[in-house]
């Protein structure tokens, strides 16, 4: 399989990729802040934050379209969770229209809270991509670990990392074994039973490895530390990062304080 | 179900997040002293599980698609503790990998997710399990209902979440999220009871093993 699939392009290198994930990961967790803390109908805050987003897609010199792609991936259920919001606030009627048994009306408020939620998800969703196609999972680990994220969490999440491919290819390899016996044929509900037995058996197959996986670490010395020779190290650059970036979010809630 | 950035208010947001703080932090000390270190790359292996069986989506009514949760099956093997740190695990990984679900919200759907599935599926399967015996039946019948009522409980805490946030009135956001999610929870009931049956057929042991 192709193992790229979760961490895509973080490998490459640009100015934003050379940065520390520490600085990214504090900086991105301000930005949603922000973000999120925006009051309603400032349309001017909205524009600037996209700005600052689309300077840093620059930056890091990723294409356009896997950010795109990644949000298509994503806003669709976003919206489902906000498609209701138009119809039921209370307000000013944009418009009303007759679904058969039902009286549907839009207001003129309700919109104006989709279009912003719509607008705080999409461009915190941005941000996420661009963090995690800039910066190595294994380096975000790291990051948390030196942030004081509790040890056992990022043991069980680098574990998990490194095991998800494997347990994939697993998954292609069942699935095969099943299509070349034929699955498609035959009763629905014998269907289901090889679904279940499929996943049942994947669970069996991934905790025995997990057993084997720990005698092994033992059998070489582990002691519940995990070392790498990787040292993150946190430069000028990283500084100046998060003061440029630290000043232009300010600045936008400044102005939208102001106007 | 996975709550992305933006539809909760601060209120909301930092409740739920000091609660999920609260509760992670408790989860890791009680891990910390009853598992030991010998349960790290297992509990990361069945982190992983969760992660690829949520991967997977089956289709609902109405064209919507849902996929497990799996809070209840790591509650029914290794007690809700072990579901809390790994569905938060699991939860923040696909934040930040899928953008599935935000960083900010990230407090509420570890509530939701973690905490009110994982407790919940975990004292129903235990309650069912007094109720209906010792059988492997009953344990199975016990498992179904602990998961689909988990995926339930979990639904109706992230509408009340949305409804306290302003973002849509209760008495639409509750029926809508109970609604789909009591369909979504058949597939997380028939998938827990598949794998808690290979188990029980083939490595009953691990039924037994330490909760926490």
């Amino acid at each position: 399989m192709k193992h790229s699939f979760l961490d895509r392009y973080s490998d490459r290198d640009s100015v934003i990729h050379r940065l520390d994930p520490r600085g990214k990961l504090v900086v991105t967790l301000a930005f949603i802040v922000a973000v999120v803390l925006t009051p309603f109908s400032s349309w001017l805050a909205y524009g600037l934050y996209f700005a600052v987003i689309a300077v840093l897609i620059a930056l890091s010199r990723l294409p356009v379209s896997h950010f795109l792609k990644r949000s298509l991936v994503i806003i669709p259920f976003v919206l489902l969770m906000a498609v209701f919001i138009p119809f039921f606030k209370e307000g000013e009627v944009a418009g009303s229209y007759n679904l058969w048994l039902w009286q549907v009306s839009v207001t003129h408020s309700g919109l104006q809270v989709l279009w912003n939620i719509m607008a705080k998800a999409w461009l915190s969703i941005l941000s996420l991509i661009l963090l995690t196609s800039t910066a190595s999972f294994t380096g975000i680990l790291k990051g948390l670990e030196q942030l004081r994220m509790p040890k056992v969490i990022v043991m069980i999440m680098s574990f998990m990392y490194r095991y998800i491919f494997l347990l994939t290819d697993e998954v292609l390899r069942m699935k095969q074994a099943r299509d070349s016996r034929n699955f498609g044929g035959g009763r629905k509900l014998w269907q289901i039973g090889t679904v279940g037995n499929m996943i049942g058996t994947l669970f069996i197959r991934s905790y025995e490895r997990g057993e084997r996986v720990y005698a092994s670490m033992v059998a070489r010395g582990f002691d519940g530390h995990s070392r790498t020779l990787e040292r993150l190290c946190f430069s000028r650059r990283d500084a100046l990062f998060i003061a440029v970036l630290g000043t232009a979010l300010i600045s936008i809630g400044l102005f939208n304080l102001i106007s | 179900m996975h709550i992305p950035d933006g539809f909760l208010n601060t209120a909301t947001v930092v409740a739920t997040g000091v609660v999920s703080v609260g509760g992670v932090a408790n989860a890791v000390r009680i891990a910390n002293k009853k598992l030991g270190e010998k349960h790290i790359p297992m509990m990361g292996i069945l982190a992983a599980f969760i992660f690829a069986a949520q991967m997977l989506n089956f289709p609902v009514a109405g064209g919507t698609s849902g996929h497990v949760i799996g809070a209840a099956l790591v509650a029914i093997l290794l007690g809700p503790w072990a579901a809390v740190i790994i569905m938060s695990v699991v939860l923040f990984a696909q934040c930040l990998i899928f953008q599935d679900g935000g960083l900010l919200a990230l407090g509420a759907n570890i509530f939701n997710m973690g905490i009110v599935a994982g407790f919940g599926a975990y004292y129903i399967y235990r309650i069912m399990g007094s109720l209906l015996g010792d059988s492997s039946r009953s344990k199975l019948v016990a498992g179904f209902i602990a998961a689909w009522a988990s995926v339930l409980l979990a639904s109706i805490a992230c509408a009340i979440e949305l409804a306290i946030s302003g973002t849509s009135p209760l008495l639409v956001v509750l029926p809508a999220m109970a609604g789909v999610h009591a369909l979504i929870g058949i597939g997380e009931g028939l998938v827990t009871v598949a794998v808690v049956s290979v188990v029980l057929s083939t490595r009953a042991d691990l039924l037994k093993l330490n909760r926490i």
